[in-house]
């Protein structure tokens, strides 16, 4: 229990004082993650002026790190605004510190997977040719494509999610106006599109946040459904499933919870939220990527124990691969840090504390990368027919992009709360149980009463 | 007219203002309440205080409907309409494909409905319009209850 009481004043200098005192972690943090930004950006040079030649890709792989990684991050990108939506419809109020933390992972998570399919084009300046509309290029626009679909589902989902992000952000935009002076008060201003806080738009803003959550849910549903497509309306060993779309959204959920998870670890320790950000989220979350979890394995065995019954050639040469060839040292590690680590420390209350949620969480993303490369790579090195198989290995361009997508994350996010509040300071302060300013609090509270109320 | 701006450290101070206002027959439309978070005053009873989110009824919701239903009509217009403008030759095959179609139509179905309900979210609310002076006060943003009342001039004094 916190000795502390919480004022208005408090929590506003609390919740804002990342934004005005970033502090030497986030210094730390910008430089690092810069510097492998940097790293990827030279990579991603020396790319164009070669050629996709310098990745490891060649007949019959095509596809590889970059479609892994484009995977992945549209994976981690349901951390947010599917995760926010759920809870605000669903009045979860031990939300209102996690949302904005949740719905800023997505906007980047969308932006860093949608920049692969455009690197992985060769001649990334002509990106806009995917574009369709009646074509004056002679071009045909084949809508009956996944990768069509996909285009408009990131893009609905990306604007959806820049929005849903955005709507909730307006007060504190106010706030941040009304406190800062020069130019960023100018820039707060124009971003806060005159709130001045009057009832009849604080209406205004909870119909329509309420709106919004409904619509997104089944539209973050509909993205990972459809980059499961990408795979499963071919005809590859272990991709023609009908399974392929809840699995790649359960995986989505997985991922994105451990993500968030991760970085609100990060926030708290850096800025020193610890009043806001408070084991009772971590236990909650904790719990939700625990069910994530156990669906996860539930749908890997269920997929890999049907394509070992039916026994086709084609598909138990790519099984054996993964179980017993060489793609199975990752598979087991992928099993081990997807769920045989994970699932005792969430399961077990005493270790499912903050720590404990941090190297699970971790675990489990390294887990989910590892599983998207599987999901990938061996189908496409053993292709139908036997002479036609090859194999893989990335060059260092392709890791270096890799890790550069980590860091360009880190690094967004880090430039997001140095702007913005990483937590809604109103909906933190709407959510406090007694409503009255000066009297006890959220923090006041033990996690046990918090989450009774 | 001119806008006097009274300012409150608690709820329960604005309450029992708003409450005098009222007593003392100060219309409903001419009073704003503004604060750091919402109030909710329609649960204490102050229709001065609740008329800020009650005077005009909310069509978020319909137009997020009307939105997603024009998104999905232009999407069925963009998919039918440049298929059949492409000129492929098919051998006599359908081009239009409706449950390949469908997909994006569901996006862009959502996609209206978001756009639509922002744009009507910001209408609504009367977002864009320049915070003057005269209209609002920083205390809002250090927790404080401000409530501005609009009044003939004759009419401040008391």
């Amino acid at each position: 229990m916190s000795e502390s009481r919480l004022t208005d004043s408090k929590i506003n200098s609390d919740l804002l004082a990342p934004v005005n005192k970033p502090g030497r972690g986030w210094y730390a943090t910008v430089t690092v993650s810069a510097l492998v930004v940097a790293a990827a950006l030279g990579a991603l040079v020396y790319q164009f002026s070669n050629g996709l030649g310098v990745w490891g890709i060649n007949r019959p792989v095509f596809w590889a790190l970059d479609i892994t990684n484009f995977v992945f991050w549209i994976g981690i990108s349901h951390a947010g605004t599917l995760i926010s939506a759920i809870l605000r419809v669903t009045g979860a109020e031990w939300r209102r510190p996690v949302t904005r933390c949740a719905e800023a992972i997505t906007v980047f998570a969308l932006m860093i997977g949608a920049l692969f399919p455009i690197i992985h084009l060769g001649k990334p300046q002509l990106f806009y040719w995917m574009v369709p509309y009646p074509s004056e290029r002679g071009l045909w626009p084949n809508f009956r494509s996944p990768l069509m679909w996909d285009f408009f589902a990131i893009n609905t989902y990306l604007l959806g999610s820049i929005i849903y992000l955005y709507l909730p952000l307006i007060p504190d935009l106010a706030l941040l106006r009304d406190k800062s002076s020069g130019l960023f008060r100018r820039l707060y201003g124009a971003l806060s599109l005159g709130w001045r806080g009057t009832q009849l738009q604080w209406d205004r803003l909870e119909r329509a946040v309420r709106v919004m959550a409904v619509i997104i849910i089944p539209v973050a549903v509909s993205v990972h459904t459809i980059v499961s497509w990408d795979f499963a309306m071919t005809i590859r060993p272990m991709w023609h499933s009908t399974m392929f779309g809840p699995y790649f959204v359960a995986g989505a959920i997985f991922s994105g919870i451990a993500a968030l998870i991760l970085a609100m670890a990060v926030i708290r320790r850096v800025f020193r939220l610890e009043a806001y950000l408070r084991p009772v989220h971590f236990n909650n979350l904790g719990l939700l990527l625990l069910t994530m979890s156990l669906i996860w394995f539930y749908f890997t065995f269920s997929e890999y124990l049907t394509s070992w019954y039916g026994n086709a050639p084609e598909e138990m040469s790519v099984f054996r691969s993964k179980i017993s060839g060489p793609y199975a040292s990752m598979f087991w590690a992928s099993v081990i840090c997807c769920f045989v680590i994970p699932a005792p420390i969430l399961a077990i209350k005493r270790l499912r504390t903050i720590k404990g949620c941090m190297i699970a969480s971790a675990l489990v993303v390294i887990g989910m990368w590892l599983e998207r490369f599987l999901i990938i790579v061996p189908t496409l090195v053993q292709p139908r027919l036997t002479f036609n198989w090859g194999a893989y290995r990335p060059t260092w361009v392709e890791i270096t992009l890799t890790a550069g997508t980590f860091g360009y994350f880190v690094l967004l996010y880090a430039l997001f709360t140095r702007l913005f509040p990483i937590i809604a300071v109103w909906e933190y302060k709407e959510g406090l149980p007694l409503g009255e300013h000066g009297e006890p609090t959220v923090v006041d509270l033990t996690d046990a009463e918090l989450e009774r109320a | 007219m001119e806008t006097q701006l009274l300012v409150f450290d608690t709820r329960e101070e604005a309450v029992a203002a708003l409450r005098e206002l009222e007593r003392d027959g100060v219309d409903a439309s001419a009073i704003t309440v503004m604060s750091s978070e919402p109030l909710h005053l329609e649960h204490d009873g102050s229709t001065a205080g609740a008329a800020g989110a009650s005077r005009a009824k909310s069509r978020i919701s319909g137009y997020g409907i009307a939105g997603g239903v024009i998104g999905a009509t232009l999407a069925i217009l963009l998919t039918v309409l440049t298929s059949k403008s492409v000129g492929i030759i098919t051998g006599g095959m359908p081009i239009v494909s409706p449950w390949a179609f469908g997909i994006i139509v569901f996006e862009m179905c959502a996609l209206g409905a978001i756009l639509v309900t922002l744009g009507r979210m910001i209408y609504e609310s009367g977002l864009l319009t320049r915070t003057t002076a005269e209209s609002y006060d920083d205390a809002v943003s250090d927790g404080k209850i401000v409530v501005a009342v609009c009044l003939a001039e004759e009419g401040l004094g008391d």
